[in-house]
């Protein structure tokens, strides 16, 4: 028989402590910072940021998963919950990685298809460009980066 | 009927819905939705920030952020998670001592966090760029509508200065040397450009003129070799402004010969005429020439007073081209004016495209956590006061399972944030 007394010993009650221990705090501490040194890193890396940025977001990401799992299996004491955590994290989780998933072709990949008229209502974009005429590659040089739009422009009317 | 009433005293008992206390399960409630909340916010700044033109979105430098100030917050908010789940470690064996100086602990290093966080509030104020307008000084583009601010807000210390001039105080030395640096960046940088934009024979011209009072003031820290570009133009301009003068001179003595020729020959000739001649029509036709020449002459003065206006406009572009390609200055130009000690003052208008955005989901993301930290915070208040011996250790577990979702939040924005 179980009682709602009985529960509050089990949630509050002090036999629970030898779920985490002091060491294991520290060692889940420790892999954070690790695993926030390898992001540091990762973000600060110039080859990857300009060769492979998709790895090195995605890498970023897993890094961030880690350490947020590690924080709510240990820290929040998650894993050792009764089944109840499921109830209340699934869910939210779900609607969250949804949202992300609807939002992301929609919105956040629209600017792949912009008209070229709607450029030019937008920040001109950066890109990198090989191989211009020669005529265009002086005034490139002087423009910097935000000549594209306009580049493009005498492009097309040429 | 006996078998059925049996059946109900054995079978029916009372059943919680979720085997946890309320407190916890309501703080669980509670986190379900704040995980949605941020993921919203989140997911916004990942489709803005993904969905701004590609490679607009500004790099960490552009915008004043320091990964590494980052990176210690991150450090501090770990550390705060592991003291508070010590102290409901203590707490548990019913050590109150403990507990309390391990909430101590937490508090400060939230405090610290804040801290942090509110030096970088303050230098990214100090540089001009906030949430929104008025007090943001960021444009996406270096268009007319950035000259027109750059030039607006020069204009309004001039204003201010010559106004104090004018007044009793009077300047003191340093505003004086303000007010030189403003006219300086005012009339050789802002107006000139905005002259050679509206003179420019095409797009791309107009484009190039205003964009180097964009890179002169604010460059991108990213953008490759952008003082290389600015010096190339720079020296481009000049080889130009040179040509131009050296031609205007030119004219100058010329127009200067026509009007003394007229002045003192031709218009004295043709009053003498005029007078001497008795035929009435013919005299009429001689003094409409003197109308004439004498308006000539008037035109001429003008175009001289003109000419000589440029030539003056000429050689101030040219003595800040030889400020802004100084190699003593080279490593404050690099930093563009709004970073030079002499210059930053000013605080000009900044082209940083997709700023703005930048701007307002920067500021969205870390004060809405930057509120969390401080409702965490008041919660270890009344922690602080209360003992924390085993019988409240549940409050405590409570506290901590919110404060690590702080953290966890924390988690997923340094990187989003500051590195990517």
């Amino acid at each position: 028989m179980t009682t709602r007394e009985d529960h509050d010993d089990v949630s509050h009650g002090g036999h629970e402590a030898g779920h985490g221990g002091v060491g294991k705090y520290i060692a889940v501490f420790f892999a954070l910072c690790g695993l926030t040194v390898i992001s540091y890193l990762v973000g600060n890396s110039a080859t990857l940021r300009e060769k492979t940025p998709g790895i090195m977001w995605a890498m970023m990401m897993a890094v961030s998963c880690a350490k947020a799992s590690l924080v709510i299996l240990f820290f929040m004491h998650l894993k050792w919950e009764a089944n109840w955590k499921y109830v209340l994290t699934v869910p939210a989780s779900i609607m969250s990685i949804f949202l992300m998933l609807m939002l992301i072709p929609d919105i956040g990949l629209r600017t792949r298809w912009y008209a070229e008229e709607r450029w030019l209502y937008a920040p001109p974009p950066v890109e990198k460009h090989e191989g211009h005429e020669a005529a265009h590659a002086e005034e490139e040089k002087a423009t910097g980066d935000e000549g594209n739009i306009f580049e493009k422009k005498t492009k097309a009317s040429h | 009927m006996s078998h059925d009433v049996h059946h109900a005293a054995v079978k029916l008992q009372y059943q919680p819905s979720l085997p946890l206390g309320n407190g916890k399960l309501c703080l669980w409630l509670f986190l379900s939705t704040e995980i949605m909340f941020f993921a919203g916010l989140i997911g916004t700044y990942i489709v803005l920030r993904f969905g701004a033109p590609p490679g607009t979105w500004p790099k960490p430098h552009d915008v004043h952020l320091v990964e590494i100030i980052g990176a210690l917050n991150t450090f501090v908010l770990l550390m705060s998670s592991v003291t508070i789940v010590l102290a409901l470690e203590s707490s548990r064996n019913n050590n109150a001592g403990m507990a309390k100086a391990w909430m101590v602990a937490t508090f400060l290093l939230g405090s610290v966090f804040l801290g942090v966080k509110a030096y970088e509030y303050k230098e990214k104020f100090r540089h001009g760029i906030y949430p929104a307008k008025p007090h943001s000084s960021i444009y996406d583009k270096a268009d007319l509508y950035y000259l027109q601010a750059c030039r607006q807000r020069l204009e309004g210390i001039q204003k201010d200065l010559m106004d104090q001039k004018a007044s009793t105080e009077g300047l003191s030395e340093e505003q004086q040397e303000q007010l030189t640096h403003c006219e300086n960046v005012l009339n050789n940088l802002v107006k000139f450009s905005e002259q050679s934009a509206a003179n420019a024979t095409d797009v791309l011209r107009q484009q190039r003129a205003m964009e180097i009072v964009a890179s002169a003031i604010y460059p991108r820290a990213h953008t490759a070799n952008s003082y290389e570009h600015l010096i190339d133009y720079l020296a481009a301009e000049e080889a130009d402004l040179l040509h131009e003068k050296t031609d205007l001179r030119k004219v100058i003595s010329e127009k200067k010969s026509e009007q003394t020729a007229l002045k003192e020959n031709k218009v004295p000739a043709l009053e003498k005429q005029a007078a001497a001649e008795q035929n009435s029509e013919e005299k009429a036709k001689l003094t409409g020439q003197v109308t004439a020449a004498k308006a000539n002459q008037e035109k001429l003065a003008a175009e001289i007073t003109a000419d000589n206006a440029r030539l003056a406009a000429i050689d101030g572009r040219l003595s800040l081209h030889k400020f802004l390609t100084d190699d003593a200055e080279k490593e404050h130009i690099q930093h563009g004016l709004n970073d030079h000690p002499d210059y930053a003052f000013l605080r000009l208008p900044m082209k940083i495209p997709s700023g703005n955005m930048w701007a307002s989901t920067y500021f969205l993301m870390t004060g809405f956590h930057a509120i969390h930290v401080l409702v965490g915070l008041i919660a270890f208040v009344f922690l602080l006061v209360m003992h924390l011996g085993h019988k409240r250790s549940y409050v405590i577990e409570n506290v901590g399972l919110y404060w690590h979702f702080v953290d966890l939040v924390w988690i997923f924005l340094f990187p989003l944030l500051y590195l990517f």
